[in-house]
């Protein structure tokens, strides 16, 4: 059979490889915005925040960053402050996620079923999510008050009112179901999407093989959900162990330190006292634990060994 | 068919390039008449905005031909917006900022030394200056002019101390009477208390301030004058902590406020207003606000009180100053403005305006203050301030101290062992910084 080869160009190029080579670079115009943006705004800064946690550096010094290796990490390892910041986030973490996550999924199974009024219940559900954090936590300060709404229903109940943000023991917990509340929404939208790519026929069959309500949710529930499930325990590792505005708004990392999350430190080191060195070198360190947890989390969620 | 244009790549994206730099880039300064000026003020109080904005401004520019244009930062972003600024070279010609900022912006040569420019001034306004001026020193040098005052004294209701049987014109005068008024002001119902005698701020910055009032009326200081000496666990401060967390703890508790923020609270929410209480540690300064939002309650002002033995001191000093920016290329134009926003009358409407105590000594004689004996009372005492040290690393050290004197409030640690803690742990601070 013969072959057709394109005519060659005066340079020897063919004329569809000369094509493509107009396209490639209008393609190139077209994405250099993008590059550009993700380049100065997101690589840049992540890369010179690299930089920075192996340097000594105050932005008010004029002497600009001074290079010492590997001291800020050195530095926290033995660093009493920065310990207890990473068990106060890994706490605040495993308290937040298994609540929210279980509970998101119940919703989830709840308005996936028909009835009245479903529309108004999944909307209702998911504007905690929409309204922002910080707004939120404005709105919880106010709840957790002396005079706010939860010590004025335990008044009513003839119970003695709390300090729910004023003590060692409360405020994580107290800052931890703020947080509960705030990332059910999203999560069980996430979950109800799941749930309705679950085949029908799988229940079909299984109700025919005699299974039960509970046997349906192992056998086809659950196994439909993986996917979606790993997705949402991943995603919320990730916003959980970044928790800061809520910090911030609700107890400024007090009662003495209770609960200074990693992000909470990072800031009081950069930006009250100057040290961006050692921000820099806890913001590695952190997205080292953050990307640590989401491999163990989406490896489990796969059914392989973390 | 159309025939799109091959347009250079290279060309395009230069293009692209320079908008975006020329997006990214500032307007340009014009020399015209006295130039331009950049002016941050701290807070985010309407009254100033309006006076500074309406007022001050407009007359300081037809007075100078300068343009002014001033940026309002709130309290709280101040410090980390104010370091990147200067880190990206767009910090402002002038900078309003609080006291404990000075001693690390001087310390990294950010502002200029004022030394010689309060040197010029006319020696009878340095004078009536006398008690703000020192506030705003770092060895000996004027770094920061204070635009306002502050000073903690107790504010006490006069209705409750009749209710009580106490005397309202002849209000304790040491700490130890203080606190046996106090027991007598304080209602209980079984072992709450539902009217506290005497609230102290107890978050951490207020708490740490509280503790340098009753600290330093005490005879202690937190630091050595040098500042390279930590003495926060000296037997007088010792005894001064104890006699804070004596406040909250034991069987003749006073303070039912512990852990709750109230200092930021608006007026009339004041535990003082609210007859949450009947003596409540404050800024001085506030005592007309307070009158105003509850006017049925006798507020007045004690003097400031010591313990036995003692002289009286209490936390205060500038509440907030003026700075050069060391790299402004208007530094005269700067000095200029700040001139002119301690001229005693401009500087007595800023301190009307915010309700704070004026820096002249000469207010004390004008109608803002003279109508009100109780805020007369506030500016007598002003020679009892004591601001916290002016030293490199202060904020830190603030809240280091900050986090053991809370835990010894709530009772989880001993006085002394908390101090102890709390010493070490600025020691090592100050050896970092020397």
């Amino acid at each position: 059979m013969a072959v057709i080869k394109p005519r060659p160009n005066r340079r020897g190029r063919p004329a569809r490889q000369r094509l493509h080579s107009r396209q490639a670079r209008f393609g190139l115009l077209f994405v250099v915005p993008a590059t550009l943006y993700v380049a100065i705004f997101q690589l840049g800064p992540v890369l010179y925040g690299l930089v920075l946690s192996f340097s000594q550096y105050s932005p008010l010094s004029r002497s600009g960053p001074q290079f010492i290796g590997l001291d800020n990490y050195r530095g926290l390892y033995g660093d009493p402050e920065f310990a207890r910041a990473m068990a106060i986030t890994g706490r605040y973490v495993l308290q937040v996620l298994p609540p929210t996550v279980v509970i998101a999924l119940g919703l989830a199974l709840l308005s996936n079923r028909a009835f009245r009024g479903v529309g108004l219940f999944r909307t209702a559900m998911y504007v905690p999510h929409v309204i922002s954090l910080t707004a939120v936590s404005m709105i919880w300060l106010w709840i957790y008050s002396d005079q706010g709404l939860v010590n004025e229903v335990l008044a009513f109940f003839g119970m003695s009112e709390q300090r729910w943000l004023a003590t060692e023991s409360g405020a994580l917990n107290a800052a931890s179901a703020m947080r509960v509340w705030k990332a059910l929404g999203s999560n069980m939208v996430l979950l109800l999407a799941g749930l309705q790519t679950v085949p029908k026929d799988l229940y079909e069959a299984a109700r025919v093989d005699g299974a039960n309500a509970w046997q349906q949710f192992r056998a086809v529930t659950l196994p439909g959900l993986r996917p979606m499930l790993t997705y949402v325990v991943a995603m919320d590792i990730i916003y959980l162990a970044q928790g800061f505005t809520e910090i911030f708004v609700l107890t400024q990392g007090g009662p003495y330190g209770s609960t200074t999350t990693v992000n909470y430190l990072i800031y009081t080191e950069a930006f009250q006292y100057n040290d961006m060195g050692s921000a820099s070198a806890m913001a590695f360190v952190l997205f080292a634990f953050i990307a640590g947890l989401s491999i163990i989390a989406i490896r489990v969620g796969q059914g392989r060994r973390p | 068919m159309r025939r799109v244009r091959n347009v250079p790549t290279g060309v395009l994206a230069g293009c692209l390039a320079v908008s975006l730099v020329a997006a990214c880039g500032g307007d340009t300064a014009t020399d015209e008449g006295g130039g331009t000026l950049t002016v941050w003020f701290p807070g985010n109080s309407e009254a100033e905005m309006a006076l500074v904005n309406e007022t001050i401004v407009p007359a300081f520019e037809e007075e100078t031909g300068a343009d002014v244009e001033v940026t309002y930062v709130d309290w709280a972003d101040m410090s980390p917006k104010l370091n990147t600024a200067f880190a990206a070279g767009t910090a402002p010609d002038v900078i309003g900022h609080g006291v404990a900022a000075t001693a690390d912006l001087a310390h990294n040569d950010r502002i200029e030394d004022l030394t010689p420019y309060v040197e010029e001034l006319d020696a009878a306004l340095r004078e009536d200056m006398s008690a703000a001026l020192p506030g705003g020193e770092i060895s000996g040098n004027q770094y920061i002019i204070p635009l306002m005052m502050t000073l903690r004294m107790i504010v006490y209701s006069g209705a409750d101390f009749e209710e009580a049987g106490l005397d309202p014109d002849a209000p304790p005068q040491s700490w130890e009477d203080v606190k046996a008024a106090a027991e007598q002001l304080t209602v209980r119902e079984g072992d709450k208390i539902t009217r506290a005698g005497l609230v102290v701020p107890s978050d951490p910055i207020g708490a740490q301030q509280a503790f340098g009032t009753f600290l330093w009326s005490n005879g202690g200081e937190f630091l050595d004058e040098d500042g390279t000496t930590v003495l926060m666990d000296s037997s007088e401060a010792v005894d001064a902590l104890e006699y804070y967390v004596g406040l909250y703890q034991g069987s003749d508790a006073v303070d039912n406020t512990l852990g709750a923020t109230w200092a930021s609270s608006p007026d009339a929410q004041q535990p003082i207003a609210t007859s949450q209480a009947s003596m409540q540690l404050s800024n001085a300064g506030d005592i007309g606000k307070y009158q105003d939002a509850a006017p049925d309650r006798d507020l007045r002002l004690m003097m400031p009180p010591a313990f036995e033995g003692h002289e009286p001191r209490a936390f205060g000093g500038p509440a907030n100053g003026l700075m050069i920016n060391k790299d402004s290329s208007q530094k005269e134009l700067a000095w200029d403005f700040i001139a002119y926003m301690i001229d005693p009358d401009i500087n007595l409407d800023y301190a009307e305006a915010l309700g704070a105590l004026p820096v002249h000594a000469s207010a004390v004689d004008s109608d803002y203050v003279s109508s009100n004996p109780e805020l007369a009372k506030a500016v007598e005492a002003l020679p009892a301030n004591h601001p916290n040290p002016n030293v490199p690393g202060w904020v830190q050290m603030r809240d280091a101290m900050g986090q053991h004197l809370e835990r010894a409030l709530h009772g989880e640690v001993g006085a002394a062992e908390a101090l102890e803690r709390a010493t070490a742990e600025v020691e090592k601070i100050v050896d970092a910084g020397s």
